[in-house]
């Protein structure tokens, strides 16, 4: 105790990088191991939906593409795919135009409206954590909750009651899935904030606070790798672990 | 607890400590570069012409459908200027020209202008190359296609599938760099960016143990004080820095008792541990530990011990007296006047070098003969290492190495282990010691003997492991021959060839004391922790008073 120990000047200031930055290590630690410990396709909801490829169905009574293109002469792009409708696969041509999409029946080539029933029933039926109805089915025009993308309104939201909460959201024009949330997904959503600390947005990862921590947790890090090299080249604990007797 | 989450703090740190550091360089790359920079699209534009599909077909539904079987999708758009369906079948995915009905190919010139479509930088085209393979640059493209190369200052290169005309990606240089940013940061070196393989998931545990273990130690820190910049020192630290004569065996931990001070005027008030060591006279008389107390202005306060002082001592004699102990005679170098009181102890100052830092460890040691001779002996237990991860003793070792002619600096004398000699006291005097506890007793009895005055009967029961470790045992049993001492050697271990007593030192001194007046002895006792425990229940139990008794402490 009589000299003072070298070492100890380092560990002042690892304690006090530890207090001022350290405790944004601890949350990179806790937040990282979130995101690596829950594998990507389960946070994406993957697991939520079944992958339906329906073969088209009535085939021969399905009109020709140039019958599409006749009665939508500015689309830019048409596809023929199926459509869960009125208990059964339909098939339907998904028309572009515009930047903007809409569904028609691919023999009368009607418009097809979908009502809130309708898109009810295409959630149940491709939700795929067991049979069980929707516990809640909302029409989103505006304020959009922080999980959706404003970009996707107006949008159907169809909720689950099951272990994840889990909610499905539909375009109204096409009735496609646009986007699966759950509680993983929002806990990945928080982690990720957290992460890159942009509290706000959650997508800004060039600010000068998150960058002054980094650097700043890299001088913490020095500070404590030449700790280490102190107590590894020591060839003994420090004095006060010591105590022998007096004889 | 603590020692525990020291020891995983510095290990987990030693595991992870480089890859910690990559991910924070990594992490910087990212935060400098920002989402667009890495994206490799710096000069990427998307088609939002909308253009209208072109109606000259060759080829339309239903005639698609007898191509293919199981078909689950359709779809026709535009790739260049030239109309293409894209059909998923059982089979897969065809893409077909939809003006000729023929299965679509994309020549070099035409991924060359496809490419050109979809960039938006300064640069023209410098080459075309065809690939059979993909690309090791976009992760699950292994399709035929071509490398389109652009001279521009990223070196820009577009990626064209061959089978359905689609540019795949822009490549530049920038993404190369952020490509390798992303490989350390999650530990994937394949190219793919997936951060849930196992080799991340250990990086995680491990980083996990190590910031929590941190966390915690820092709690610790903050809650005992560490941090506050105004803490003072406490006087034991106070006295230590400024070379003062003052006595510690646990290191300021407030359980051996030897750092009393009295303070004069304003005393503070008894912390437990000074209510543990301290009689309530002492307390009232103002002594207090001075680990426990922190220096500060309004305070008056003197080492209790004043006789005590810094002293040099030469080795003029290492012998080992036992298997473990050994025997060290010094004599004072620079004081021709050096006294002491038998049952007294000098404090060590013993250099040493962990790493690169000088610390000097304080160890006591009690003289192990009266006073009156020249020489200064002492005996000193080697300490094992209690287990194979850690040294033995340094403190020890040290001593026990010393070679004649070698010196050492020393404090004291200190300590208040001393004979009980009150007016007209005629108890009987009787010791208790095990092992190491040796010396002090000693000290005690050849003081006792040589007392002229007194004329006190000696009881002096000693505990040790085996035969070999009894301490001076020809020395006792030849005063013991002189009956000038009862002398009662135990040994704990078993032993076919000894004849005295077995078992516990303090089982056989109850035995005898049992048979006397509780009242007309004065007890003394040394020894290792554990018996110095169960000796005070033990006198406690059978209602020796506690002023009849003396303990020394090892202090631990």
């Amino acid at each position: 105790m009589a000299v003072k120990i070298a070492s100890s000047r380092w560990r002042v200031w690892h304690r006090w990088l530890a207090l001022i930055v350290g405790l944004q290590m601890v949350v990179w630690s806790i937040s990282g191991a979130y995101m690596v410990f829950f594998k990507l396709p389960f946070i994406h909801g993957d697991h939520l939906v079944h992958q339906h490829d329906a073969v088209i169905q009535h085939a021969n009574h399905v009109a020709p593409f140039n019958d599409v293109l006749k009665a939508y002469p500015e689309a830019s792009q048409i596809q023929l795919t199926s459509q869960w409708l009125n208990h059964q696969w339909q098939p339907v041509y998904r028309i572009s135009h515009h930047g903007m999409a809409e569904i028609v029946d691919a023999q009368s080539l009607a418009v097809v409206e979908l009502s809130q029933s309708d898109v009810q029933a295409i959630a149940e039926k491709i939700y795929a954590l067991g049979e069980q109805p929707a516990s809640q089915v909302q029409w989103l025009t505006e304020n959009p909750p922080s999980e959706l993308n404003p970009d996707h309104l107006p949008v159907w939201r169809v909720d689950f009651d099951d272990f994840g909460s889990t909610s499905l959201y539909f375009s109204p024009s096409t009735g496609e899935l646009v986007t699966k949330r759950h509680t993983f997904w929002r806990g990945f959503d928080i982690m990720w904030m957290l992460h890159i600390m942009d509290y706000e947005e959650r997508v800004d990862i060039e600010s000068w606070l998150l960058r002054g921590f980094i650097i700043a947790n890299f001088i913490f890090l020095i500070t404590g790798a030449v700790l280490l090299v102190y107590t590894l080249r020591k060839p003994k604990p420090s004095l006060k672990t010591t105590t022998e007797g007096s004889a | 607890m603590m020692r525990f989450l020291q020891w995983l703090h510095r290990w987990t740190s030693l595991i992870i400590i480089i890859q910690v550091l990559l991910w924070i360089i990594s992490g910087f790359y990212f935060s400098l570069s920002g989402h667009h920079e890495m994206s490799g699209h710096q000069y990427h534009q998307m088609d939002h012409s909308h253009a209208p599909l072109a109606s000259s077909r060759a080829l339309d539904w239903p005639q698609i459908a007898n191509q293919f079987s199981g078909i689950s999708g359709v779809d026709l758009r535009t790739v260049g200027e030239v109309p293409q369906y894209v059909v998923t079948h059982d089979d897969g995915v065809s893409y077909l020209n939809a003006t000729t009905g023929e299965l679509w190919s994309t020549s070099e010139a035409m991924a060359a202008s496809l490419a050109l479509a979809t960039y938006s930088g300064p640069g023209a085209i410098e080459s075309v190359t065809p690939l059979t393979e993909g690309s090791s640059e976009v992760n699950g493209w292994r399709e035929p296609g071509y490398r389109v190369d652009i001279r521009d200052d990223l070196n820009t290169r577009i990626y064209v599938d061959a089978a359905s005309g689609t540019v795949i990606e822009h490549r530049n240089t920038p993404w190369l760099l952020a490509d390798w940013a992303f490989k350390l940061h999650f530990m994937d070196y394949s190219g793919e960016r997936n951060f849930n393989h196992l080799l991340i998931v250990s990086a995680g545990v491990v980083t996990l143990w190590f910031t929590l273990s941190g966390l915690i130690l820092l709690g610790r820190n903050l809650a005992r004080g560490d941090m506050n910049p105004r803490r003072k020192q406490t006087y034991l630290e106070f006295y230590q820095a400024q070379q003062q004569p003052i006595a510690s065996a646990c290191g300021g931990g407030g359980t051996c008792g030897l750092c009393k001070v009295r303070f004069r005027g304003l005393v503070p008030s008894p912390t437990k541990n000074d209510r543990a060591m301290l009689t309530e006279s002492d307390l009232n008389d103002g002594l207090r530990l001075s680990c426990q107390h922190r220096v500060s202005k309004g305070h008056e306060v003197d080492i209790a011990a004043t006789d005590a002082r810094q002293i040099k001592l030469k080795l003029v004699h290492n012998r080992v007296l036992t298997p473990s102990i050994h025997e060290l005679t010094f004599l004072p170098q620079t004081e021709s006047d050096f006294n002491y009181q038998a049952g007294q102890f000098m404090q060590f100052l013993i250099p040493c070098r962990t790493g690169n830092d000088a610390v000097v460890l304080h160890r006591n040691y009690s003289f192990a003969t009266a006073p009156g001779q020249p020489e200064l002996t002492f005996t000193v237990r080697k300490m094992p290492a209690p287990n194979t991860s850690c040294e033995p003793g340094l403190g020890s070792t040290y001593l026990c190495s010393m070679k004649t002619g070698d010196t050492i600096d020393a404090i004291g004398p200190m300590g208040d282990f001393l004979l009980n000699n009150e007016a007209a006291n005629e108890r009987r005097q009787v010791f208790i010691g095990g092992g190491a506890g040796i010396a002090p007793l000693r000290a005690l009895i050849q003081a006792e003997l040589e007392s002229a005055q007194s004329n006190r009967s000696i009881q002096f029961f000693y505990g040790a492991r085996n035969k070999s470790e009894l301490c001076y045992y020809d020395d006792f049993m030849a005063l013991q021959s002189e009956e000038r001492l009862q002398y009662h050697p135990v040994l704990s271990e078993q032993d076919d060839h000894w004849r005295g007593l077995s078992g516990f030192v303090h089982e056989i001194a109850q035995a005898w004391i049992q048979t006397q007046d509780v009242q007309s002895l004065d007890v003394y006792v040394c020894g290792p922790p554990a018996m110095l425990a169960a000796t005070q229940s033990m006198l406690r139990a059978i209602g020796v008073p506690q002023e009849h008794i003396r303990y020394d402490d090892f202090g631990i």
